[in-house]
């Protein structure tokens, strides 16, 4: 808005001063040359004719190829102009005579009337005026540019760096619990690269691999997205925080079968929703964690009451309560199959695939303005990783808590099964028909015409054979039911 | 699958409780198993698309659309715009993404620019 201002100020300016000079014009107190006009020289005076105004070249600066304005009524002030200075040289040496302007004065009368008649001052074309003022709109453009790209390399090196200083503080403690740290994927043989990957300018990832217990753990560092100035400006709204997700996949035979999540009662209610084992596993609301010594900012969400007594050990409750802040959720799950998948209803056939998962979510602290700094108050939740690893392969349900978690997985199972009944019937269906027509095409196909007649027998006899079947269990049920 | 022939770590003194190089792996002193070790494999984003950012894509698709337009239109303001999209997709776009798709959009934009401007060099008039 200033620059339009700016800009409208500018264009005052030369129409006012070219408005002053007509009135210099009107008023004939000075008379001067009017330098601007080139033609005037060349202009017809006559005082009775009050010829047409020709059109006049005004150029409100020096340069000669600035654009035309046009104005009516211009010439009558040259006349006049043109009128005095004739007059004045014929009547130099004898007074003025009231006679003499008699008719003169008339002319202004006449001038005047003329001068009434609208002035029309067409608008230079802004690209012609040669000032960069008017093209304000693309240096705000570039502006604009300049300053997300500044952004851009600002934020990539405060997240790389912030990256970097998070490695470097955990480095040890993963090298000597992983014999692999840092695989990209690249390599058939599994080599250790010692080196983050990066999957984006916010995102890094790190695989460590090769301890006992677990099959791998997966270390996603989940910057903020400083690199780019419209998310910059979006959290100025809305703090968030760097991220810090930990996925461990445990052996098979490592970790018994439950589920349990502890964490803020807003992450708790969200996974609830989203994700699939804690939404069919955990059906009650988060509980709060007060019985056990856990600050009221935690909450936690178990399949049963064992569970959580068994994670809920002296050293667990010493790291929920010492680094309260700083967890945003802890999901030990046997049957993690990641978010709910949005399927249509016709596709789900099967349930989806489950590992044995420990899911660790940190908050970096900093709330967005972090520093490499903070990066070291994270080793703690490092060792807390490690010390849960081994629990969950130390933690064993009790006879009770088996059967109940058993019979808690069958329940799901038969409640998946029973939903995609009606799909299943209709696969089976189509499968069954199938074959019938394969069936049929390799009889058609058949040369032989003696080969044809024998596999349709044999046909026939099959399908006589389904028929006895269904009509003896149609006959078993209604003797049941009677 | 390759046996990993030792932790890489070097310890002064073989033998001992401490030591790494402890032949028996997976007792207390160490927890890393030589045993092979499952190979990355990329992260969720595979098995979940829904989860995957969608950003670049869309200020890409945009970028294009605006582009288009300020070309076919004249129009200056969309032809910035279209600048600013495929400069926002790129920021967004992760580093396994094609650099030809980015590159393709970003010169299409900035010819978007440059042909409006030649076409009618007055300046942009704001929308107000």
């Amino acid at each position: 808005m200033k620059n339009l201002y700016i800009f409208i100020v500018v264009l005052f300016i030369p129409w006012s001063f070219s408005l002053a000079k007509y009135d210099e014009f009107e008023d004939g107190d000075d008379i001067m040359e009017y330098d601007d006009n080139d033609f005037a020289e060349f202009e017809d005076v006559s005082e009775d004719a009050v010829t047409e105004s020709p059109q006049r070249i005004i150029t409100t600066e020096d340069d000669e190829e600035e654009a035309t304005v046009e104005l009516e009524g211009q010439d009558e002030n040259q006349e006049d102009f043109d009128d005095a200075d004739t007059q004045e040289g014929d009547t130099e040496s004898e007074p003025y005579d009231d006679e003499e302007f008699e008719g003169y004065e008339e002319k202004p009368d006449a001038s005047h009337s003329k001068n009434k008649d609208p002035i029309t001052i067409v608008n230079v074309p802004a690209h012609l005026q040669n000032s960069w003022e008017s093209y304000y709109m693309e240096i705000l453009m570039v502006t604009g540019l300049l300053a997300y790209i500044m952004n851009y390399i600002i934020g990539k090196n405060k997240n790389n760096r912030l990256a970097h200083a998070w490695f470097n503080t955990h480095r040890e403690l993963l090298e000597s619990n992983f014999a692999l740290v840092g695989d990209d994927g690249t390599n058939k043989e599994a080599t250790s690269t010692g080196k983050l990957n990066q999957e984006n300018e916010h995102i890094y990832n790190l695989w460590c691999s090769g301890r006992v217990c677990c099959e791998g753990m997966l270390i996603q560092l989940k910057f903020l997205k400083r690199q780019d100035l419209l998310n910059v400006l979006a959290r100025m709204m809305r703090p968030a925080s760097d991220q810090v997700q930990i996925k461990v996949t445990m052996n098979d035979e490592d970790m018994d079968t439950y589920v349990f999540a502890v964490g803020t009662r807003k992450a708790l209610v969200r996974l609830q929703k989203e994700m699939q084992d804690l939404s069919e596993f955990c059906s009650d609301k988060p509980k709060s964690g007060a019985k056990y010594g856990l600050p009221d900012s935690l909450a936690i969400l178990s399949e049963m009451g064992e569970v959580t007594e068994g994670m809920m050990d002296a050293k667990m409750i010493h790291f929920l309560t010492h680094y309260a802040d700083k967890i945003d959720s802890v999901q030990f799950s046997d049957q993690f199959s990641g978010p709910k998948l949005m399927q249509e209803e016709g596709q789900l056939t099967k349930l989806p695939e489950t590992k044995k998962t420990l899911l660790f979510t940190f908050n970096v602290p900093g709330s967005g303005n972090t520093s490499p700094k903070d990066m070291e108050s994270l080793l703690p939740l490092m060792s807390m990783v490690i010390y849960s690893i081994d629990k969950a392969k130390k933690f064993r349900l009790n006879r009770e808590g088996k059967q109940k978690a058993d019979k808690n997985r069958a329940r799901v199972e038969e409640n998946f099964l029973k939903l995609t009944h009606v799909q299943r019937q209709e696969a089976a269906q189509s499968r069954r028909e199938e074959k019938k027509r394969a069936e049929k095409e390799r009889i058609m196909n058949e040369e032989d015409p003696e080969k044809q007649r024998r596999l349709e027998e044999a046909a026939l006899r099959r399908e006589q054979k389904k028929l006895e079947k269904k009509q003896m269990k149609m006959k078993q049920i209604k003797v049941k039911a009677m | 699958m390759a046996v990993i022939p030792g932790p890489p770590n070097q310890h002064p003194l073989p033998g001992t409780p401490a030591d790494p190089r402890d032949p028996l792996p997976g007792t207390p002193a160490d927890p890393r198993t030589p045993t092979p070790t499952p190979l990355y494999k990329p992260p969720a984003t595979e098995t979940n698309p829904a989860l995957e950012d969608p950003t670049p894509d869309y200020m890409n698709l945009l970028g294009m659309v605006f582009s288009m337009c300020g070309l076919m239109l004249k129009l200056k303001w969309c032809a910035w715009i279209a600048v600013y999209c495929s400069f926002i997709s790129f920021a967004n776009s992760r580093s396994s993404e094609d650099t030809k798709q980015m590159m393709s959009s970003f010169m299409l934009s900035i010819s978007a620019v440059v042909m409006s401007y030649l076409q009618n060099p007055q300046p942009m008039s704001p929308p107000w």
